[in-house]
């Protein structure tokens, strides 16, 4: 079996009672790749990185197909080991920002995984220093700002050492400046990524590979600059050509 | 509108100074004290106010803002406390109308004055070294963190609405869109509740929740 950080097997999923979300998808991605998952808004891209974290239940009778991570299959018995492994960012950082001061928040993963008080410690000092955020350990979750909480939300994810890391929307809402800070940060991350974003510009500054995702099924699959830059593609999924991909 | 409740929490005075555990304990003491002082006597109940209002003047926590905060607080205790004499004739139902609202009113502001000289975070790290619960200590954190993220999409639906209306609404226009927003954030309640559980299962949350103190040498 060859060796790969995600690999999607023909999944299928909707919830219960409602419409197909998602239809025989499959892909896979190497270690240290980075892919972009674009679509038009509805396509299915969040559930999809819902299930590289075991978020939906394998179980219900709607999913079909197989997820692995690290060629570990997500299920109920290795859902813990998978979680420790991907690394989820959501949408909304008030979602994930749940405790009161920003060290519980960071150390909240790393005691999940049952670490000694002094490792946990340890990891949320690094994992602060490397979103530069490194004497915010006593600030409190409310009172951040938006680009300052979704680098605390990724260093919550980074303090539990994944392998994998699936951001949704990491970019929207973000000042420029904020953006770049976000882009310098997950440029330095050496595992794999899968990034779901309406940002195409950053997609091509990011991402080695693009998946493109419409009505639930995967329409495109392929480099960056070959999908992004495919005028008649995109246009047909309700996408534009990024700025720096369009002809002078 | 984070700071709405603690906004002198990281203050410098006599009050936030002293160690957490006194602060606790005199905050307990002085809503015992007004809970239990009865309230025909009335020179008792003004002591206990005093030593409650000195309190706030110690901590430097201006009375306008206190009584700002009781503007809001005092609707929902006029309502509980109007069933009394409304259920009981005579005058023992107005003696509890008057013993809930002076009482609610003390602890209240008690409670005010305990989370404005020792913010929540330390609030809720003293309690866990007392040994309380971790259910509920989870549950006062998850309603500090996310009272103010709903407040603010509260505020939000309703400037949305203000930005839509072009004339007066009538009393019933204004009950009939309150309520309707009051449904639809409940709904979005839900809809977080359930991401912030996604988020939390993301995490290797297994539904116990584990504790520790930021630096041993912060330990107080």
């Amino acid at each position: 079996m060859s060796e790969s950080a995600v690999r999607v097997e023909h999944l299928s999923f909707r919830y219960p009672g409602g419409p197909d979300v998602l239809t025989d998808i499959s892909f896979t991605i190497a270690p240290g790749e980075i892919i972009g998952l674009v679509g038009p808004s509805g396509a299915g891209k969040s559930t999809l990185l819902q299930h590289l974290n075991g978020l939906l239940p394998s179980k219900l009778p709607e999913f079909v197909g197989q997820v692995c991570i690290d060629n570990i299959p997500v299920a109920r018995q290795t859902i813990a080991e998978v979680r420790r492994r991907v690394g989820f960012l959501f949408q909304d950082p008030d979602d994930q920002l749940f405790c009161p001061t920003v060290f519980e928040d960071v150390a909240f993963g790393p005691l999940n995984l049952g670490l000694s008080d002094d490792e946990v410690r340890q990891r949320v000092r690094d994992s602060l220093t490397s979103v530069g955020l490194a004497d915010y350990e006593p600030r409190s979750t409310l009172r951040l700002s938006l680009g300052e909480r979704k680098r605390v939300c990724l260093a919550g994810v980074f303090a539990c050492q994944p392998s994998v890391l699936a951001l949704d929307e990491p970019f929207s809402s973000l000042d420029p400046r904020a953006r770049r800070k976000l882009i310098a940060i997950l440029k330095q991350f050496s595992g794999s990524q899968i990034i779901a974003t309406h940002d195409l510009d950053i997609v091509v500054d990011l991402c080695h590979q693009v998946l493109l995702l419409d009505g639930g099924q995967l329409r495109a699959a392929g480099q960056t600059r070959d999908i992004l830059g495919n005028v008649a593609l995109m246009e047909r999924h309700g996408l534009e050509v990024p700025w720096r991909l369009r002809p002078k | 509108m984070s700071d709405f409740l603690d906004r002198f929490g990281r203050g410098q005075s006599m009050c936030h100074r002293w160690p957490p555990f006194v602060k606790l304990f005199a905050a307990v003491a002085m809503i015992l004290a007004a809970t239990c002082a009865p309230i025909t006597h009335g020179p008792l109940v003004g002591i206990v106010a005093c030593v409650i209002f000195f309190a706030h003047t110690l901590a430097r926590i201006p009375l306008r803002y206190v009584g700002r905060r009781l503007l809001f607080f005092w609707p929902t205790l006029f309502l509980m406390a109007i069933s009394l004499p409304l259920s009981q004739a005579g005058q023992k139902g107005w003696l509890l109308f008057v013993t809930i609202l002076v009482r609610g009113t003390l602890s209240f502001s008690t409670a005010l004055w305990l989370v404005n000289v020792m913010p929540f975070d330390q609030l809720l790290a003293t309690l866990r070294r007392l040994r309380v619960p971790d259910v509920l200590l989870a549950i006062l954190s998850l309603m500090y963190r996310f009272l103010f993220v709903l407040w603010d999409e509260l505020d939000r639906m309703r400037t949305a609405r203000s930005a839509r209306l072009f004339r007066k609404p009538s009393l019933w226009e204004t009950w009939r869109s309150a309520a309707h927003l009051v449904g639809r954030l409940l709904i979005r309640a839900l809809d977080r509740a359930d991401r912030i559980h996604g988020a939390m299962l993301a995490r290797s949350w297994n539904g116990r929740t584990r504790w520790i103190e930021p630096r041993r040498e912060d330990q107080r």
